[in-house]
């Protein structure tokens, strides 16, 4: 039984979705105990990952060039352990609204043992096979109210990340037919071989996965369905979408690029880095300009996940060690505070409208979510004792230790702006509502349900804030976490 | 022309009609095109000049010995892809109905004015 832990990790949530949408029965306290059972399962394996180990799992025992696998190492630990944290977090948030019935919870846990199993792979076809899953079950999650607005965004996402995964397989195909292996570490000792006769492949299957994953994690040019899809769906699904489904491409990204192609020599003739780092940047400034001018709540916050992309794109691309660690740190920290934020507006809309102009007075009606608000912005715009602060410091350290010293300035400039959009929200929190008397019976009826619903809606509000505030005062607590999966990265390059 | 090429030729097909058309079930077909052009790519990489299927025999009449095999792998493969783009092709034409039951349109441009 224990040695199949690692299988069981992504089995267990998948099979326990089936049975909730048989019976329909203890919806919220099997989905609850699935994904508990799979966080503690993977804090199982926490010691052994953290001493340097790297715990491979064969499906069927066949080994690893011929079999499917799995692999845990400190990099899929900490991605898996960001994704179950949020899950569970959006799982405790959507308990009270009685809109969520037996399919949501199905699509839900579908949607986050796919996404462990997308980390936990250590076969190209396996990721994408999983990766399909993720996109199948956000569609309908995106529509699950099934508005015409969010049915049009599901669409739309649908198109763009399907011909983005069918990109991905026609990469994974030159591969496999160069190589004639799928297991991403036997593909990574045959490249420079591969490499020296026919570079041409090589080159179009990088550029087949960094364009399709560059769909999937809204990278600028290819970034045309996340407003829409993010600020469309429900509240909860907004915040794993931005927190963690993001993250996932991101993943993808960073274990392809860095543990498959960075063979030196293909580095060094390629330089994907300077792609991830001439996009991150055009990300990062186009999010925040975006950003600036939405009159949403939900659509800034959608365009502020742009924003924050792209600055831990351009960490990636420094290729040092303190821009690996401040990107995969920002990861973190994205997750929590942008999840976070997705569920004080999910509360900020039932008071009212989803405009940013007609929320004058939200804070002294509703002081703890304003309050809250206020300080998980600080930490988007990374102001001293909040997380956000740490990641962008060690990034912008990386960029003039790398010689980048403009991309500093970019990445100042860029926070800049961001503190002009967030920071105008929180002046209207704050300022005396225009028209007090239209705007009264609403907000009672809100305070109301507001009232039933507190203890779910607001804990995991104030869990993550608390988090975040705990990883701003305390940043050694979370660059332990991610030390080793920063070794990872550089194990392929520096050699 | 080898099939390689013809299966790169119709994705290219594929995702014209995936951009430029503007009936969304026009759109869906052009991503079926996308992922059976994926599916040919894949068969076009196992196949062998003469070879037969992948099927081991204890007879004497196919001596295995010296008689050339596909690959099996990539056809194994594809019948994984193959499931993943009929349930996506599902997925998408579910949505087109409940767009068109919401908009009595199909077209884009319509539905994007509204």
């Amino acid at each position: 039984m224990l040695n199949h832990l690692p299988i069981l990790i992504i089995i267990f949530p998948l099979s326990i979705a089936f049975i909730i949408l048989l019976f329909k029965k203890y919806i919220i306290a099997l989905s609850t105990f699935s994904i508990l059972f799979s966080l503690a399962s993977l804090l199982k394996f926490a010691p052994s990952v953290y001493k340097g180990q790297i715990i491979s799992y064969h499906l069927g025992g066949w080994p690893a060039p011929l079999g499917i696998s799995l692999l845990i190492d400190s990099l899929s630990f900490f991605f898996a352990l960001t994704v179950l944290l949020i899950g569970m977090m959006v799982i405790i948030y959507s308990i009270p609204d009685k809109k969520y019935n037996h399919n949501y919870y199905f699509l839900l846990l579908i949607l986050l043992s796919s996404m462990v199993g997308t980390i936990f792979t250590a076969d190209i076809f396996n990721m994408y096979i999983l990766y399909d899953l993720v996109a199948i079950a956000t569609y309908l999650l995106i529509a699950y109210y099934q508005h015409g607005v969010a049915l049009k965004a599901s669409f739309n996402y649908l198109l763009m990340s399907a011909v983005g995964l069918s990109l991905f397989l026609l990469g994974v195909g030159s591969l496999y037919a160069m190589s004639g292996t799928l297991h991403i570490a036997s593909i990574s000792e045959q490249l420079p071989e591969i490499f020296a006769h026919n570079p041409q492949i090589i080159i179009m299957s990088l550029v087949l996965v960094i364009t399709s994953m560059g769909i999937k994690m809204a990278m600028v040019p290819l970034h045309g369905w996340l407003p829409d899809a993010h600020s469309l769906a429900p509240s909860p699904v907004s915040a794993i979408l931005s927190g963690v489904v993001v993250k996932v491409g991101l993943y993808c990204l960073i274990r392809l690029i860095f543990g498959l192609f960075s063979t030196e020599k293909i580095l060094v003739n390629i330089a994907s880095h300077y792609i991830l780092m001439v996009f991150g940047a055009i990300t990062l400034l186009f999010g925040a300009m975006m950003a600036l001018t939405q009159t949403d709540l939900k659509r800034m916050l959608a365009y502020s996940t742009i924003n924050q992309i792209g600055l831990i794109l351009i960490g990636l691309g420094f290729n040092i060690y303190s821009g690996f660690e401040g990107a995969l740190f920002h990861v973190l920290n994205h997750a929590l505070l942008k999840s976070a934020l997705f569920f004080c507006a999910g509360i900020i809309i039932k008071t009212g409208s989803k405009k940013i102009k007609e929320l004058a007075g939200f804070g002294k009606k509703n002081p703890v979510v304003a309050f809250c608000f206020v300080i998980l912005s600080l930490g988007i715009i990374g102001i001293p004792p909040m997380n956000g602060f740490v990641s962008k410091f060690l990034i912008c350290l990386a960029a003039i230790e790398a010689g980048y010293s403009i991309l500093a300035l970019v990445i100042i400039f860029a926070s800049l702006i961001t503190a002009a959009y967030y920071f105008r929200v929180i002046q209207i929190f704050y300022s005396e509502p225009i028209q007090p008397n239209s705007n009264l019976p609403n907000i009672d009826v809100a305070e109301n349900s507001l009232f039933w619903d507190k203890y779910f809606r607001l804990w995991p509000i104030y869990i993550l804030t608390g988090f975040s505030l705990m990883l701003g005062i305390l940043p050694s607590l979370g660059l332990l976490l991610i030390r080793p999966a920063v070794k990872i990265l550089l194990l392929n390059i520096i050699k | 022309m080898t099939p390689i090429n013809i299966s790169l030729l119709l994705f290219m097909i594929g995702l014209y009609g995936v951009i430029s058309k503007n009936n969304l079930i026009k759109k869906i077909i052009g991503l079926a095109i996308i992922n059976a052009s994926v599916v040919l790519f894949f068969i076009a990489i196992g196949y062998r000049e003469g070879g037969l299927a992948p099927i081991m025999s204890r007879s004497e009449a196919v001596d295995s010995a010296n008689q050339i095999f596909v690959n099996p792998i990539p056809q194994a493969l594809m019948l994984t892809a193959i499931v993943v783009s009929i349930s996506l092709t599902a997925v998408a034409l579910a949505l087109v109905v409940k767009i068109y039951s919401k908009y009595k349109t199909l077209d884009v441009q319509k539905l994007y004015e509204e």
